[in-house]
């Protein structure tokens, strides 16, 4: 239990997590997660039906792009899904579905052509784009596939970075950064510039940064489609942990693998949710089995 | 977002890329630096003339006909009579009045040397009254006498003295042996833009040779004529003996005496120097618009940099708003990142064009002002080009489309 009562998910404090030293994370593996069961699949009126009170919550949501004057391209067509918090949930799909635009609706990078998308309660689609900013730094923590970090800043800087346009000052965010940074096992990488990290290193500055401002959801857009198996095994254990902290996932990906982490995954088909299926067997027992003796990481 | 991390931030962005940024500051450098250098230089110029005309005789008040024009253009023209000096002199705060005439000379002797000259100037004694003698006398009047300056005296072979006589050759071939009664110092005496640079000066007395005459209109009698008179006034207020004088121009033989087209000028040193003080700020002026060229073109290095950095940092941009950055935040930083430019190349460019304007003016053999106001005006303009060059690709910063950046390669 030493992890999960460590990482809870404290909203607007600075002081959320702490956890034991990363010394035995190897032996974390995805394994940790029980096996799938994809027997369960909703239909529209469920998705319907679960949509509400969520810390995400999305409603009939439309996107289209108009490609040429004549060709517009359906993206999303009619999308309903609720994230309650604290859940972890897998978007999956093959290319085209539509996956990409759902992330960018529900971090606050898109705005919907029809339909409502609300993070923690906040309707997006009449938001200003400065306040639409505010909610991307107050409320989304983003991982990307690239890691996208700030090349010049150190890894405790990047991490501190969002809270630089939340007016924390420098003293407090370089203090929060730090104990991120050891919480996802880089305590000695602090003041290491990107390019002098590895890309599990990386990606978890990443998380850590994703982590800074507390937010109500974190979305990871493919968290280990630029590294190696094994790293990408890492960084997914790290992500466990964040999850079992409290916080609430979207996770990207057209790995199945990779999914299973969450404890739904929702397939994604030509703009459509094409079915939700529960990850079978999530509960602490399964979890603790195989992590009391190491924190999240 | 505090100033502070926005200054930190444009900093690092700054010194990321270290020649580049330094090729830039280098342009704004360059025409801070010009406009500095242009500028000292004008001052230093203005102040050292202006100096020698108010150091000269602050309190002369200079008569001529001149054209209508302005200044003392085509002065030269003989109209004042031994009447008019003595109107002038009984004007209220006068002291003395100095009559000038030009004595047309081909040669001067000493001993067995000859030096060539071509004019003398025919004065009376009262031209000297301030004048620092370094040897010597004034002439008297009527007296075959003659007072040399330094240099003149020096241009013979062996070095003429008091009691020496010299000889004049005159227009026509008439000589005259002078006795030498003084030698003075400079250039004493003469219009104000005549005291620039040291010449060779020869004075002579109006009597007896100084035989350009005319009918007077009001004395009815023939009378010597100058073409100058200066009038030297109470130093307190010379500015209203002016004026008097002035008042008492209608009455004199000078104004029956001017021809068409020319009038009566009467100027104080002071009035000189505002002349001057306006051909060279007006020249400097000039010069300066040219070097803001430089500056205009440095200006233009900044914005073509910034658009760059924004193309090359698009993926940047794109975690920033991704992080929570508004796009104003986004566009001052990288405002912040060109003002910084400018203002580095201002700063550099100050001490710079300090600089060159003090080889100049060491080239010009003139002293070193520095025009103190003009050193804060040129940081502002590193501002204001930092800013304008900037505002642009800040404004493209501003613009970018976060989805996109973030998938920026």
């Amino acid at each position: 239990m030493v992890s999960v009562s460590r990482l809870r998910r404290h909203p607007r404090q600075t002081t959320t997590f702490r956890q034991s030293p990363p010394t035995t994370h190897s032996r974390r593996t995805i394994h940790a997660r029980p096996a799938v069961n994809p027997g369960i699949v909703t239909d529209g009126a469920q998705i319907a039906g679960e949509t509400g009170d969520g810390v995400v919550a999305l409603t009939d949501v439309e996107k289209r792009y108009q490609r040429t004057a004549d060709i517009t391209v359906e993206a999303l067509r009619g999308v309903s899904l609720s994230l309650p918090e604290g859940s972890y949930t897998a978007v999956m799909g093959p290319s085209g579905s539509g996956k990409s635009t759902l992330l960018n609706l529900v971090g606050g990078l898109d705005t919907p052509t029809a339909g409502s998308v609300a993070i923690a309660g906040t309707e997006l689609s009449g938001l200003s784009e400065p306040e639409r900013a505010r909610v991307r730094g107050e409320e989304i923590g983003f991982i990307f596939q690239t890691f996208n970090l700030m090349p010049r800043l150190t890894a405790a800087e990047n991490v501190a970075f969002p809270l630089v346009f939340r007016g924390v000052d420098r003293t407090e965010r370089m203090e929060r950064a730090r104990e991120l940074l050891a919480d996802v096992g880089l305590a000695d990488r602090t003041d290491h510039r990107p390019n002098e990290l590895s890309g599990g290193q990386r990606q978890r500055v990443a998380i850590a940064r994703a982590l800074a401002g507390d937010p109500a959801l974190v979305l990871a857009d493919e968290p280990t489609g630029n590294v190696d198996t094994e790293t990408g095994d890492r960084v997914m254990s790290v992500l466990d942990g964040v999850n079992d902290a409290g916080n609430t996932i979207l996770l990207v990906t057209h790995e199945r693998r990779i999914a299973e982490h969450a404890d739904r995954i929702v397939h994604l088909r030509d703009g459509r949710i094409q079915e939700i299926e529960t990850v079978d067997g999530v509960n602490d027992t399964g979890d603790t089995d195989d992590t009391d003796d190491t924190g999240a990481v | 977002m505090e100033f502070g991390e926005t200054l930190r931030l444009s900093g690092r962005a700054i010194r990321a890329h270290k020649l580049r940024s330094a090729l830039t500051v280098l342009g704004i450098l360059i025409g801070i630096a010009a406009v500095v250098t242009f500028v000292t230089f004008g001052a230093s110029l203005q102040a050292d003339v202006v100096g020698q005309i108010s150091e000269t005789s602050a309190n002369n008040v200079y008569l001529v006909a001149a054209e209508d024009d302005e200044g003392f253009a085509g002065a030269g023209r003989p109209v004042f009579t031994e009447e008019d000096v003595s109107t002038f002199a009984g004007v209220e705060g006068v002291e003395r009045v100095v009559p000038r005439g030009i004595l047309s000379v081909s040669a001067i002797s000493y001993g067995d040397d000859t030096v060539a000259r071509t004019q003398a100037t025919a004065t009376t004694p009262a031209a000297f009254a301030s004048t620092t003698f370094v040897a010597g006398e004034p002439f008297e009047l009527g007296r075959d006498e003659v007072v040399l300056n330094r240099l003149a005296a020096q241009s013979f072979e062996s070095n003429a003295t008091v009691g020496d006589t010299v000889t004049l050759t005159l227009g026509g071939g008439r000589t005259r042996n002078l006795t030498v009664a003084g030698v003075v110092d400079g250039s004493a005496g003469e219009l104000p833009f005549e005291a620039f640079g040291s010449q060779t000066r020869v004075y002579v007395p109006t009597d007896p040779l100084y035989n350009t005459v005319v009918e007077s209109p009001s004395a009815g009698v023939p009378q010597r004529v100058y073409p100058q008179v200066t009038v030297v006034a109470d130093p307190a207020e010379t500015g209203a003996v002016r004026d008097r004088v002035e008042g008492t121009f209608p009455d004199t033989d000078a104004a029956q005496l001017v021809p068409d087209g020319f009038e009566l000028v009467a100027q104080t040193s002071g009035d000189f120097a505002d002349q001057v003080e306006e051909i060279v700020s007006q020249l400097t002026r000039f010069v300066t618009g040219i070097a803001v060229i430089a500056l205009v073109v440095g200006a233009v290095g900044i914005a073509n940099i910034m658009l760059v950095s924004v193309t090359e940092r698009t993926r940047e941009i794109g975690i920033m708003k991704a992080v929570g950055a508004r796009n104003r935040e986004v566009m001052g930083l990288f405002l912040t990142e060109a003002v910084l430019l400018g203002v580095i190349g201002a700063a550099l460019g100050v001490p710079v064009g300090v600089l060159g304007g003090w080889a100049a003016t060491q080239y010009a053999e003139i002293s070193l002002t520095l025009a103190p106001g003009w050193f804060a005006i040129a940081v502002v303009v590193g501002v204001v080009v930092g800013a304008v060059a900037g505002l642009y690709p800040a404004w493209r910063a501003a613009r970018v489309d976060p989805i996109e950046a973030l998938r920026y390669e």
